[in-house]
């Protein structure tokens, strides 16, 4: 809380001035700063009495019934708290007069409720103190998750998908409420993220599924650091008998079946779906007599844009191709923070292959039909979405 | 399915100075089923034995199956146990190589030789190799491929196919391979608790293996499972339950220090030769891919469910262990 009014200072780091006169500068920045200080202020005393109110209700509280009772007042407590936020910035809005400064009001309060908690260092140190490995003594499962992992990254996920990409989920019913199914989605963005979100949207979303595991290509799996975390957060390396293993003990899997193909395509591909691999999903389906449900995902294909890659400088590290982004390696490290384009995936109705037999795995034609039918149907489900999306960034 | 042994037929174990032997062997002493217990090796092991019969015979001597086939038909052997395998790779490669796969050559030439009915032999979940293209749980039907990394492991896997070739020439005959996990537990000795005593572990910066083990006390009742119980083939004799590596090492308490994979090998190599590591470098993509093996075949067609999991077996290894540390072991067993 402390830090708050320094990071606050940080905000208007690109106050626009007036183009008319210094002067006009001058007394711009200076209102700016006296508004600044007023919301501040206005933040400081809101938290004092945030603060007095939840000492005094952890106090009183002790049964559940008081704690149901807490709840409900820390909610209308924040409600307040927004709303004064909402009205000091309001009324400064209705003061000002030249439009360059209300425009610039206006960002300020987009920003505030958002930047505000994203900008301060306590909630990196908390994000980075709940991802640090700890020792736990939860036991972890047969393809090693731990759920005390996957709960240390639940605010880094539930950042990336709320604050930072906006997902938008739909058709999240689609997934079979129990048991065994495959989910079968298209790949991109260079760098797994798309398989973290849809594990986002199933815990998030979907009411009573909590088991959503993905399968990672060989080359992030294996991958120093990365294959360790990969397997403690639910990512399983994908081959053929880890799914069947998933999906006979009754789990939801994440699959894509473009592989390297599909994460690594160049921008210019974007939303076009590679080849989905020979069809080796519809075996699994077949084999393991799960419902299949297709899911387009909009935005992943924008996070890292690929304009060019090097294969053989990669062959020599080890992983598939090295990518060359607007911002990367051109910005370092900085490079390989992913862009905020705004994300919408859908669940498609899920498609059944009960009617099929052992003796459909042999028909190869038959295999590659249906696989190109998922294909067809996971492409149009994109087409849906690319006809309403109007901005890359704002959806 | 437990029916006693015909009178006049023998049990015969073959190696009785390794862990797996010697412990058997120690069961087979004491339990009144078994009537003529048979125990041949290169020395006489370290054990009081009272209707266990010994005899001195070295594997790798020129003759050595055709005594041990006089020996297999004077004494009427009906199952055979072979478990004349080092716990550890050994420096002598040479040496190894004849123990154990030349070894197997001829223990199964004898067999055939004096109509063997059954032969249980041990081996180790380690001949599929630590490869990055590992599925999370090997399977019995997969092609061991760790002759690709060590010639230990090849040897290994040279003497598992002597016995399926066995099995594959006299249908009417059992064979049964075990092979067994890493086996931790109170009094085990081996590479790996040698790997894990050691005050400082060294793993590869970046890799986190997933590791499996095995209780002795389950190895133990698995072998004498199979010396009752007729079942035909390969099963993987793994516990339930995985653990990382680092977590490994965490539970040990020991110092925990990764080190780049650049010049790990050779490293690792350079101690070996200097007798400072517990393997040599062929063992090190044990440090950084999987090799877990899956007991469904174990549980549901073999029918025996280890006792400890992982994780319990390893907790055991490390209470001993610090038993041991203040001499305390006599007194707490």
């Amino acid at each position: 809380m402390q830090d708050k009014p320094d990071n606050a200072r940080v905000l208007p780091f690109n106050p626009r001035p007036k183009p008319e006169t210094e002067n006009g500068f001058d007394s711009l920045a200076k209102k700016l700063e006296t508004k600044i200080a007023n919301i501040e202020r206005e933040l400081k005393d809101s938290i004092h009495i945030l603060e007095s109110d939840v000492q005094r209700l952890v106090k009183r509280g002790k049964g559940k019934a008081d704690q149901a009772d807490i709840k409900d007042d820390l909610a209308t407590l924040s409600k307040t708290l927004e709303g004064r936020i909402k009205g000091t910035l309001d009324g400064l809005l209705k003061e000002s007069r030249g439009k360059n400064e209300r425009e610039e009001l206006k960002a300020l309060r987009g920003l505030s409720s958002h930047l505000m908690q994203v900008l301060t260092v306590d909630f990196y140190k908390n994000i980075l103190e709940k991802v640090k490995p700890t020792e736990t003594n939860d036991d972890i499962d047969e393809f090693g998750m731990e759920p005390a992992m996957v709960e240390r990254f639940r605010p880094l996920l539930d950042f990336l998908y709320e604050k930072y990409w906006r997902v938008e989920t739909t058709g999240i019913n689609n997934i079979p409420d129990k048991g065994r199914a495959l989910i079968v989605a298209n790949h991109s963005g260079t760098l797994p993220y798309d398989g973290a979100m849809i594990k986002a949207a199933v815990l998030k979303e979907h009411q009573g599924r909590k088991d959503a595991r993905f399968l990672v290509e060989d080359f992030v799996f294996h991958m120093p650091f990365l294959g360790g975390l990969m397997y403690r957060i639910g990512g399983v390396r994908a081959c053929p008998e880890n799914a069947e293993r998933l999906l006979s003990k009754e789990h939801l899997v994440v699959v894509f079946p473009e592989g390297v193909k599909g994460i690594g395509k160049y921008y210019h591909q974007r939303y076009k779906l590679q080849r989905f691999g020979r069809g080796g999903f519809i075996k699994l389906c077949i084999k393991t007599q799960s419902p299949l449900v297709p899911v387009g995902i909009v935005g992943a294909e924008e996070i890292h844009p690929i304009l060019f890659k090097s294969n053989t400088l990669a062959k020599a590290i080890g992983i598939p191709y090295i990518p060359l982004t607007p911002t990367f390696p051109l910005m370092g490290l900085l490079g390989m923070i992913p862009l905020p384009s705004k994300w919408h995936i859908h669940f498609g109705p899920p498609i059944h292959f009960d009617q099929l037999g052992a003796e459909a795995l042999q028909d190869e034609i038959l295999i590659h039909k249906l696989s190109e039918k998922v294909r067809g149907q996971i492409q149009q489900i994109l087409i849906e979405q690319l006809k309403k999306r109007r901005s890359v960034w704002r959806g | 399915m437990k029916k006693p042994l015909a009178k006049d037929k023998s049990i015969v174990i073959i190696g009785v100075n390794g862990f797996i032997g010697r412990s058997l062997l120690r069961h087979l002493e004491k339990d009144t089923r078994y009537k003529r217990v048979i125990a041949i090796d290169y020395k006489k092991p370290n054990l009081t034995l009272k209707k266990t019969k010994f005899y001195k015979l070295n594997l790798t001597e020129t003759m050595a199956d055709v005594t041990l086939s006089e020996i297999l038909t004077d004494e009427a052997c009906d199952t055979l146990v072979l478990t004349a395998f080092p716990m550890s790779p050994p420096k002598d490669q040479a040496l190894a190589h004849e123990v154990i796969a030349i070894g197997s050559f001829y223990v199964m030439n004898a067999c055939a030789a004096a109509q063997v009915r059954k032969v249980v032999m041990a081996s180790i979940t380690d001949v599929y190799g630590a490869f990055p293209t590992n599925p999370n749980y090997l399977t019995e039907d997969m092609p061991p491929k760790g002759h690709l990394q060590d010639r230990f492991l090849a040897d290994r896997i040279d003497a598992e196919k002597q016995a399926l070739k066995y099995a594959a020439k006299f249908p009417d005959r059992l064979v049964t391979i075990l092979r067994h996990a890493t086996i931790l537990g109170p009094t085990i000795e081996s590479y790996k608790t040698r790997y894990l005593r050691r005050t400082i572990s060294t793993t590869m910066l970046g890799f986190d293996p997933l590791t499996q083990f095995i209780h002795e006390d389950d190895v133990i009742s698995a072998f004498i499972k199979a010396i009752d119980e007729d079942h035909k083939g390969i099963f993987n004799l793994a516990a339930d339950g995985v653990l990382p590596l680092s977590r490994v090492i965490k539970l040990c308490g020991k110092l925990h220090i990764p080190l780049t994979q650049i010049g790990f090998k050779t490293g690792v190599q350079l101690l070996w030769l200097m007798d400072l590591s517990p393997a040599p470098a062929s063992h090190v993509d044990f440090l950084r891919y999987l090799c877990v093996a899956d007991n469904d075949k174990l549980k549901n067609i073999f029918g025996f469910t280890p006792r400890y999991t992982s994780k319990e077996a390893l907790l055991t290894f490390i209470g001993a262990e610090r038993l041991r540390e203040l001499d305390l072991t006599e007194t707490a067993a």
